[in-house]
């Protein structure tokens, strides 16, 4: 993580570059602007302690504007012209997937900040993934709703990433002795699911599952009365959306990783560090990004800054403790997190709160 | 199904639905005096709401008073937009399509202007009246969907009698059936012009305002909602602010009936179709003809 010398300076030399490709406008902006405040920060701290082996690292960040095609043009220019040594991006599958049709055939380490998508990124060992699968993402909601005794659940996903996990919630329902008695689907972009949410009210769940990355679902189903418990995938956790709840924002619990507010131990100085630079809390996208960047830190540690792709690629996929999770980018998924390091949180009146509740590896 | 659900799906069609009918009437209002499809009414709406969401939360002003600052927003827009560009351009015989083109591009201009001005944040507004909530046939109604409901029947009741029984209102569609034989009567064209997209302006601000409480607003919405109004409008007959809000209530209940009635997967695919069947029936829209005629 971040071991500095007593007597660190400011890096100098010349800088190793590192190319980021970022969803800063468009419909993936959401994500890729928080990932960028993270990214950037970790430049500063990183360069603060001395850099890599006393040179400085530099950044060059490129927007792809939420669409593959635009991924794709940005990352030959920065791998073409720039000449940088690793990628970091992108925010969303289909330009992660653009991009590493490039970075792969080379061996350029690519860190996503996206989940594992479709089948084939798992033949391109170079491109890890810092976020959760949605694999992980459908566990780790049917482990918290199975701890509290739910039998009987609803679900509101939207048709964006909700419908990758529903699939995933439907084919562990059984294992967990879980029945869905109630399953509507909304568009990511939709004013309103008050009919959605109504339907899943009349069939009564114990709880209610919810995917999307708006605060609308939340919302229609609150507004309806319902009281059951809501457990909301991570792309909902972010202080945006819980704003945009409004008062809908209380008794939904968010299986994540990064509770700003109660963080875990190793946690503690990345929050401090970026409260203090832009003056409000960290959530997962900014601490996915601030990861990303030290990931490849690490493995510049270990290879050496002037490596060829190959080593650099070897040294990447190895276990990883960041500051928001542990990976262990040997894995097969590419990212090795685990159902243990998912951090429970819950919303009571507007604020996360940091759950005990911790899910057991079988 | 149950009547409960049955209900509650209803009142949420017809919630939406008015949504859709507040925009669309903006527009028809818009496109009856003066002919331009107005790409941007969405934007009246967001402009209109969040300049009550400064006022309100941000300086502390009666919720009245932001109120009638939100509507006297879009009516000077709409007036700026009227003089700024529309005058200039039909001064220089701009064909029709260009109109299109200019309003697409001043809603492009705004969405980012506030994006840049005010964040990407959305917000809500409180609802009007209390926070009461009243359960009707088993169905949740807030009260502000009360509110709503009154309003929006008030508007187009208000509307109509304006264009058939007010001076001001028979030369505005005077001056757009015919500008020609309206200025040799002593009709200032280009008067009822502003004045056409002032009202459009206040009425897409009023439905911003009337909206916020439900569905928070930011840079982003004013695009979705002008298309929604849109389907609405041309679904009533373009000319029509009745045929709008009609319109905007039928695309509304039929979008709810397709999900509790068939499958949330399937919604936009049902409506959608139906829309394409109405207006294969019916191509002037549902009121389109009598618009035209000037009802």
């Amino acid at each position: 993580m971040l071991g500095a010398p007593a007597d660190a300076q400011q890096a100098t030399g010349e800088p190793v570059k590192i190319g980021v490709i970022l969803a800063l406008t468009g419909a993936g902006a959401g994500l890729g602007i928080p990932e960028r405040n993270g990214a950037v920060l970790a430049e500063k701290i990183i360069n603060s302690k001395g850099g890599v082996s006393g040179r400085p690292i530099q950044l060059i960040i490129e927007d792809d504007g939420s669409n593959p095609d635009g991924a794709i043009s940005k990352a030959n220019n920065l791998i073409h012209r720039e000449k940088v040594s690793a990628l970091i991006g992108s925010s969303q599958t289909a330009s992660t997937v653009a991009v590493g049709g490039l970075s792969d055939p080379m061996k350029m380490p690519q860190v996503a900040l996206s989940g594992l998508g479709p089948a084939i990124e798992r033949d391109r060992k170079c491109v890890l993934h810092i976020a959760p699968s949605q694999a992980l993402n459908a566990r780790a909601l049917l482990e918290y709703a199975s701890s509290i005794g739910a039998k009987k659940l609803g679900a509101l996903y939207d048709s964006g990433y909700g419908t990758v996990v529903y699939n995933e919630l439907r084919k562990l329902s059984d294992a967990y002795g879980i029945t869905f008695v109630a399953t509507e689907k909304f568009e990511i972009s939709a004013t309103d699911t008050t009919t959605q949410a109504a339907k899943i009210r009349a069939a009564q769940p114990d709880a209610i599952i919810v995917v999307g990355v708006t605060g609308v679902p939340i919302r229609s189903l609150r507004q309806l009365q319902m009281k059951q418990t809501i457990i909301a995938a991570n792309g909902l956790a972010s202080y945006e959306t819980v704003k945009s709840m409004g008062d809908a924002a209380d008794n939904v619990v968010f299986p994540e990783f990064l509770v700003g507010e109660d963080p875990l131990p190793h946690q503690a100085e990345f929050v401090k560090l970026f409260q203090k630079e832009y003056g409000r809390l960290p959530k997962i996208l900014e601490a996915v990004g601030w990861d990303a960047v030290h990931v490849i830190l690490s493995a510049f540690k270990k290879a050496g800054v002037g490596a060829a792709n190959e080593k650099l690629c070897e040294a990447i996929r190895s276990p990883f403790k960041g500051d928001m999770t542990d990976y262990d980018f040997s894995a097969d998924d590419l990212n090795g997190i685990k159902l243990s390091n998912v951090v429970y949180s819950k919303l009571v009146a507007g604020q996360f709160t940091r759950l005990p509740f911790q899910a057991k590896e079988k | 199904m149950n009547v409960g659900l049955l209900a509650q799906s209803l009142l949420a069609g017809i919630t939406n639905g008015l949504t859709y009918a507040l925009i669309g009437i903006g527009l028809a209002a818009i496109f009856k005096g003066s002919r331009v499809p107005n790409a941007m009414q969405g934007e009246f709406s967001v402009v209109g709401a969040i300049v009550v969401v400064l006022l309100l939360t941000g300086n502390g002003w009666p919720y009245w008073l932001a109120i009638l600052c939100g509507g006297l927003s879009g009516a000077v827009l709409g007036a700026f937009i009227e003089i700024a560009f529309i005058r200039y351009m039909i001064r220089n015989a701009a064909p029709e399509d260009s109109y299109l083109l200019l309003t697409i591009g001043i809603g492009l201009s705004i969405s980012a202007a506030v994006l840049y001005f005010f964040g990407r944040e959305s917000h809500l507004l409180p609802g009007f009246g209390s926070d009461n909530i009243y359960i009707i046939l088993d169905a949740v109604v807030r009260e502000h969907v009360i509110w709503l409901i009154a309003i929006s029947i008030l508007l187009t009741v208000g509307l109509r009698q304006f264009y058939r029984g007010t001076s001001v209102g028979l030369r505005m569609m005077a001056a757009s059936i015919d500008p020609v034989g309206a200025t040799s009567i002593g009709i200032d064209v280009a008067l009822m012009r502003t004045f056409t997209f002032m009202l459009g302006g206040a009425l897409g601000a009023a439905a911003g305002i009337l909206i916020t409480p439900i569905i928070p607003v930011d840079y982003m919405i004013g695009l979705q909602l002008t298309l929604k109004g849109f389907a609405a409008a041309i679904l009533g007959g373009l000319t029509n602010p009745l045929g709008a809000a009609i319109g905007g209530l039928a695309l509304g209940i039929i979008e709810a009936m397709a999900i509790v009635g068939v499958s949330s997967s399937y919604k936009d695919v049902i409506t959608f179709s139906l829309l394409i069947l109405i207006m294969i029936a019916m191509p002037q829209g549902l009121l389109g003809r009598a618009g035209r005629t000037g009802g």
